[in-house]
C-alpha cells in the first residue's frame, strides 16, 4: 500500500516539477522505463567519451539524468579526499536487481551500469565547481567492467582514461577553509584492488541498508528503495530493511554504531574474509563488528609500526590505537584506507577517536 | 590556616623543584622504592626507545659499583592505570648517551627497563610524560650481570632528522652511508674514514613517485656512483646520481604501479644493471637498461597478477644465474620461486619444491644457514606463526626443516625478514618478528633476549660488525672478539656493483657464501658489501667471486678483519685453488671423459668447469657417472662441484 501511495504522489510531483521547471529532465515513470535514450551497446563499450552513453541530457556538466537514469546516494559514503559524489544507475529494459539481503550489494543483472561522478565545489581561482572524473562500472557477461572518464578543463566532455593520474585542486570548503589536494584519479588496477571479493569484481556501496534513506528527487524527496522499485530497478517483493546504517556524522545516533558504520563503508571492502587485506585480523563489516575482537579491540597488531601502538584499538587510548594512527597518517605506507585518500578525514578521525575514548576498561 | 597550607605546599613541592626536576639536579638513588608525585620537570632528550616527544621529565641517578643488571620498574599494582615511560643514559647532562629504557614492557602501559650496568658508572634515569604526567611509584633493583647471549647494540639517537631507508655506499669510498630520499631532495650522510658522518642535502627534481614503499640502490648508469629507485604507491622513479655526487636527474615512469619491494639486478645478464618491482595489484614490472642508463618499462612474466610483496634475487640452484623468489600476501598469496632460464623467462618451481605456501609473507630471508654452499630460506609470516625454514639440498630439492629449528615455536610476525651474521660467529642469523634469531650453523636458531627493531643494515662505523637503523636511531653493534671479512665487488664485465655475484669464503671452519643483492627484506636498502663473520678463525684460505659474467676469481690468504675490494678481472689461478682431498678425478689428464672417486656423492650436484682465465665454460647437474669434456679446448681446468655437504674443488688437464 505504501508503495502505491508513493507512486501516486510521485506522479503528482512529477507533473508539478514539469510545470515549474522546464529545464529538469522528466523523472522515470513508475513503470519499466524505455531505455531508448541511453546509448549502451555491449559490443562497443567502453566508449571513448562519457557523452557517448547519453546518460545525461543538456550540457554534460549539469549531470541531468536522461530517461531511465536514476540518481541515488548512500547513507555512508567512502571518504575520498573531501570530493563530492553524484551517483546514478541505469539498467536495460526488463532488468532489475534482486535482493540479496540488506547487508549485501544488490543483485545487479546483466547490462546494469553504475555511474559515479566526483567533483569539488568552490574550486579556485574561479570559485566554481570542477568535475574531475566519472567512474562507470557495468556488468557484462556476468563480470563487472571498469571505465573511468576524466573531465576536460572546459567541463564539456570526459575521456576514457584507465592509466591513472594526479591533478592538483585548490578549493574553499563549506567552512571557508582553503584546501589543497593532489587528487588521485585511479588506474584500472587501483579500481580492482578494492572492488573485489574472492577474486570477482564487485560494487561496494549499494547495499540496501546503506541505501534505505530519502533522496531529494526533482519531484520531491522519496525513499530510494521505494523509488528503485517504482523505476523497475529492484525486485518489489523485497523485505523491509530492519537496521539501516546510521549516518556516520549523525550526532543523534549511538557513537559506537556511528563508528561501526564508518568502518563498514571505509574499511570493510578490504578488511573482510573476501577482501584485499583479509590477512589482517580485523573484520570491519557491519554485521561482524558486533564482536569486539573483529574491531581489533585489545588485539595486538601484527605489524606495530611504532612501539607505542599497542593494539589495533586500545580501549580509551586513541594514541595507542593502530586504527587512529593509520587514519591520522598521510604517509603512503601507513595511511588507511590505503587507496582513495591522500588527506586525513579530520571529522572521521574525530569520530573514531571519540569512540575509542569512550571505551573502557583499559586493555590488559 | 592559609599560611600553614602554603608552608606545607612549599615543603612538599620544594624538593621536587630543586631536586629531580632537571638532569643537573637529578636525585641520586640506590636500590629501593620511590614515589614520583607528578612529572613536571625538564623533559629528557634524546629518546632512547623510539619516537615521541615529551614535555616534562623527572630525573634520578644511580651509581653502579659493579657489572650488574639494573632494573627500573613501574610495574607495580599501585600504578594500575598509569602510563609510564623511562629513559636510561650514561655520559653527562650535556652529552647524554642512551643505554636503554622502556615504554610498555610491564602490565598495561607500565614500564620494566633492564640494562646491563657497568662497574663505576653513573646512570641517569629519567621518566617522561609522553603519555601521562600522573605520579607513580617505581622500584630500582639490581641482579647478576646477564650472560652474553647474542650481540648487543648501543643506540645512537638522532643521528638523522628523518628515517633513512638506505645504508649503502653512495660516494664510492666503500664505506656505508645513510640515504634519506625526500620528495625533492636526497640527504646523504657520508660515513667518514675516521668515523662519524658528514651530511649533504642534494636537491633533486620533484620525484614523480616517492620511496614510500621501498628503496633500492645500484649504479645503473655505470658512472661509479649509486643511483636510487623509489618504490611509490602509484609508480616508480629512478634518481640518477651524477659522477661527482652533486646532483640527481630523474627518470620517472607514469605507469601505475602499486610498488612493494624494489630491486636492482642484471636481469638479462648483459653487464648492465636492470631493475624490478613487485606490484601489489597487478603483474610485476621490470625495467631493462639499454646500456646507457636509460630504462624501458616491461610488465608481466615474472609473477602472478596481484599480491606480490617481497622479491629477492639470489642464485637458488647454483647455476650462476640469479633466480627470483616472491613472498606473497593478500591477493593470490601463494609464494613463487621463479627459476631463471637465462633468456628473460622464468619457471615457477615453487610447487615442486614445497614452496607454494600461503604464509601471508612480505619477505623471505635467503642465506646458507648450514654453510654447505647453497641458499636455504626462511619464509617468515606477516600475520601468523606459519614460518617455514627450508634446507636447500643442493640437488634441486628442498626439505622442510622447520620442526625443531626454533621457528616452529616462534610467534613473532613482521613484514621484514632478513639474514646477516650479527655476532660474526660464521653462522647467519635471522632478523624478523621483532627478534634476532641467532643461527647455530645447523639450521637451528636461538632467540636473542629482547626486542629489536628493523631497518636498513650495514656497517656504520667500519668495525666489521653489522649495525642497523631503526627510524632515526642508529644501533651500533657493540662487537665481540670474533673475526670478520668484508668484500666489495667491483664489476668490469659484469654490472658495476657486482650485483648478482656469489662470494665464497673458505676457512678451516668451512665455506660461507653470500650473494650481492640490491633489495632484501621488504622495504629497506641494505649494504651492497658482502659481510662474513669468521668466528675465531684467524686466517682465510681463499675468497672466490663468481661474477654474473661467468668469470670466477679467487684470492688467496687475505687477512682477516679487513675489507677486500675485488675488481673483476680475468686472472684466476686455477693451479692455486685449495683442492679437496676427498675428490679425485680420472683419467687426469683426459681426452674426452672425466670420472671421479669421491667420498661425497656427486649425483645431483651442480658442476662448473672453469678455465684458467676464470671463466665458467661449462655447467651442468651430474646425472651420469662420467662427464663428457671432449668439447673443451686443451688446458688446465678447475672442476667445482656444489654438493649437499659442501663445495669441492679439483683440478684437471684437458689434452
Amino acid at each position: 500500500m505504501g508503495h502505491r501511495r508513493s507512486a501516486l504522489l510521485s506522479i503528482l510531483l512529477l507533473v508539478a516539477a514539469l510545470a515549474s521547471c522546464r529545464r529538469e529532465p522528466p523523472e522515470p515513470p513508475a513503470v519499466d522505463p524505455p531505455a531508448g535514450s541511453v546509448h549502451f551497446d555491449p559490443s562497443e563499450v567502453p566508449y571513448p567519451t562519457l557523452s557517448a552513453y547519453q546518460f545525461f541530457t543538456g550540457p554534460l556538466a549539469q549531470l541531468d539524468a536522461n530517461a531511465g537514469v536514476l540518481p541515488y546516494t548512500v547513507i555512508d559514503p567512502l571518504f575520498s579526499d573531501y570530493s563530492k559524489k553524484q551517483r546514478h544507475v541505469w539498467m536495460p529494459s526488463g532488468v532489475r536487481a534482486t535482493w540479496e539481503g540488506e547487508g549485501n550489494v544488490l543483485g545487479f543483472q546483466e547490462g546494469t551500469v553504475l555511474i559515479k561522478t566526483f567533483y569539488y565545489d568552490g574550486v579556485q581561482p574561479t570559485n566554481t565547481r570542477r568535475i574531475v572524473e566519472t567512474r562507470v562500472m557495468f556488468l557484462l557477461d556476468g563480470e563487472w567492467r571498469f571505465a573511468n572518464y576524466v573531465w576536460n578543463a572546459d567541463q564539456t566532455e570526459a575521456v576514457l582514461d584507465m592509466a591513472g593520474s594526479v591533478t592538483a585542486i585548490d578549493w574553499v570548503d563549506e567552512t571557508g577553509l582553503t584546501r589543497h589536494v593532489d587528487y588521485r584519479i585511479p588506474a584500472e588496477a587501483e579500481c580492482r584492488a578494492c572492488h573485489k571479493a574472492y577474486g570477482e569484481w564487485i560494487p561496494i556501496g549499494p547495499k540496501p541498508r546503506n541505501m534505505d534513506t530519502t533522496y531529494p528527487y526533482v519531484d520531491g524527496p522519496a525513499n530510494q528503495l521505494v523509488r528503485w522499485v517504482q523505476a523497475g530497478y529492484l525486485d518489489p517483493t523485497h523485505p523491509p530493511v530492519t537496521s539501516p546504517l546510521p549516518a556516520w556524522d549523525d550526532t543523534s545516533a549511538d557513537l559506537g554504531e556511528r563508528a561501526r558504520a564508518y568502518l563498514e563503508i571505509n574499511c570493510a571492502h578490504c578488511h573482510s574474509a573476501s577482501g584485499y587485506c583479509n590477512f589482517r585480523p580485523m573484520r570491519f563489516a557491519w554485521e561482524e563488528t558486533t564482536d569486539p575482537e573483529n574491531l581489533g579491540i585489545c588485539v595486538e597488531p601484527h605489524d606495530p609500526i611504532e612501539p607505542q601502538i599497542t593494539h589495533i584499538v586500545s580501549r580509551g587510548r586513541p594514541d595507542r590505537s593502530m586504527v587512529a594512527h593509520r587514519m591520522g597518517s598521510t604517509a603512503v605506507d601507513v595511511r588507511m584506507p590505503i587507496l582513495g585518500r591522500t588527506l586525513v578525514h579530520e571529522e572521521g578521525l574525530q569520530l573514531i577517536e571519540a569512540w575509542i575514548e569512550s571505551l573502557s576498561p583499559e586493555c590488559p | 590556616m592559609k599560611h600553614i597550607l602554603t608552608l606545607l605546599a612549599l615543603l612538599v613541592t620544594t624538593p621536587s623543584l630543586l631536586a629531580q626536576n632537571t638532569c643537573a639536579t637529578a636525585l641520586p638513588i640506590g636500590v629501593g622504592t620511590y614515589v614520583v608525585d607528578v612529572i613536571d620537570g625538564q623533559a629528557p632528550s634524546p629518546s632512547c626507545i623510539g619516537a615521541g616527544t615529551a614535555d616534562n621529565g623527572e630525573w634520578y641517578t644511580f651509581f653502579s659499583t659493579s657489572d650488574q643488571t639494573l632494573i627500573v620498574s613501574t610495574d607495580l599494582p599501585q600504578n594500575a592505570g598509569v602510563d609510564t615511560r623511562v629513559q636510561i643514559y650514561t655520559g653527562s647532562c650535556a652529552a647524554l648517551v642512551c643505554v636503554g629504557g622502556d615504554d610498555d614492557s610491564g602490565t598495561g602501559f607500565l614500564s620494566y627497563a633492564v640494562v646491563s650496568a657497568n662497574a663505576n658508572t653513573l646512570y641517569y634515569i629519567a621518566f617522561d610524560n609522553r603519555y601521562s604526567s600522573t605520579g607513580f611509584t617505581f622500584v630500582i633493583s639490581v641482579g647478576a650481570p646477564p650472560p652474553a647471549e647474542g650481540p648487543t647494540f648501543t643506540p645512537q639517537p638522532g643521528l638523522t632528522q628523518s628515517s633513512p631507508l638506505g645504508i649503502v655506499d653512495m660516494n664510492g669510498d666503500h664505506l656505508d652511508d645513510l640515504v634519506i630520499a625526500g620528495t625533492n631532495f636526497v640527504v646523504l650522510h657520508h660515513q667518514q674514514a675516521g668515523g662519524g658522518f658528514v651530511a649533504s642535502n642534494i636537491p633533486t627534481p620533484p620525484a614523480m613517485h616517492s620511496a614510500s614503499w621501498s628503496l633500492a640502490a645500484g649504479d645503473i648508469d655505470g658512472n661509479g656512483r649509486n643511483d636510487l629507485m623509489y618504490g611509490g604507491g602509484s609508480g616508480v622513479t629512478f634518481m640518477f646520481q651524477n659522477a661527482n655526487g652533486t646532483a640527481f636527474t630523474q627518470q620517472g615512469f607514469s605507469q601505475y604501479i602499486f610498488s612493494q619491494r624494489t630491486n636492482m639486478v642484471d636481469l638479462n645478464n648483459d653487464g648492465h644493471l636492470d631493475a624490478f618491482v613487485c606490484h601489489d595489484v597487478d603483474a610485476n614490472v621490470y625495467f631493462l637498461n639499454n646500456g646507457s642508463g636509460v630504462l624501458t618499462y616491461y610488465q608481466g612474466g615474472m609473477g602472478s597478477t596481484c599480491g606480490n610483496y617481497g622479491s629477492i634475487f639470489t642464485d637458488i640452484d647454483n647455476d650462476g644465474l640469479v633466480d627470483l623468489f616472491v613472498a606473497k600476501c593478500g591477493c593470490d598469496p601463494v609464494d613463487l620461486m621463479m627459476m631463471n632460464n637465462g633468456d628473460l623467462t622464468w619457471t615457477n618451481t615453487a610447487a615442486a619444491n614445497g614452496m607454494a605456501d600461503n604464509h601471508q609473507s612480505w619477505s623471505s630471508a635467503w642465506g646458507d644457514f648450514d654453510n654447505d654452499g647453497d641458499m636455504d630460506v626462511l619464509i617468515g609470516s606477516s600475520s601468523s606463526n606459519y614460518h617455514k625454514l627450508m634446507r636447500n639440498n643442493g640437488d634441486g630439492t628442498f626439505t622442510n626443516v622447520t620442526p625443531g629449528s626454533g621457528f616452529d615455536t616462534f610467534s613473532g610476525t613482521s613484514i621484514e625478514w632478513t639474514t646477516h651474521d650479527f655476532d660474526n660467529d660464521g653462522y647467519l642469523d635471522i632478523l624478523g618478528g621483532g627478534r634476532l634469531m641467532m643461527g647455530n650453523g645447523d639450521l637451528t636458531f636461538g632467540m636473542r633476549p629482547g626486542n629489536i627493531g628493523n631497518g636498513p643494515i650495514g656497517d656504520l662505523n667500519n668495525d666489521g660488525f653489522l649495525d642497523y637503523m631503526n627510524n632515526t636511531t642508529a644501533y651500533f653493534n657493540d662487537g665481540n672478539d670474533n673475526h670478520w671479512l668484508k668484500v666489495v665487488t667491483v664489476g668490469t664485465v659484469s654490472n658495476t656493483n657486482g650485483i648478482g655475484a656469489r662470494v665464497e669464503v673458505l676457512t678451516a671452519q668451512g665455506t660461507q657464501i653470500r650473494d650481492i643483492r640490491s633489495g632484501d627484506g621488504f622495504k629497506f636498502m641494505s649494504s651492497l658489501t658482502a659481510h662474513f663473520g669468521l668466528g675465531q678463525e684467524e686466517s682465510i684460505d681463499q675468497v672466490t667471486v663468481y661474477w654474473p659474467s661467468g668469470i670466477v676469481q679467487t684470492l688467496y690468504d687475505p687477512a682477516v678483519d679487513t675489507m677486500l675490494v675485488i675488481v673483476e678481472t680475468f686472472t684466476t689461478d686455477v693451479a692455486g685453488t685449495v683442492l679437496s682431498s676427498e675428490l679425485e678425478l680420472h683419467p687426469n689428464p683426459t681426452m674426452d671423459r672425466l670420472s671421479w672417486n669421491s667420498s661425497v656423492d656427486l649425483m645431483g650436484a651442480n658442476v662448473q668447469l672453469i678455465d684458467a682465465s676464470g671463466k665458467v665454460l661449462h655447467e651442468r647437474r651430474i646425472t651420469t657417472p662420467t662427464l663428457d669434456v671432449s668439447f673443451l679446448p686443451a688446458g688446465a681446468y678447475l672442476f667445482r662441484a656444489v654438493t649437499p655437504s659442501g663445495i669441492l674443488h679439483q683440478r684437471f688437464i684437458k689434452q
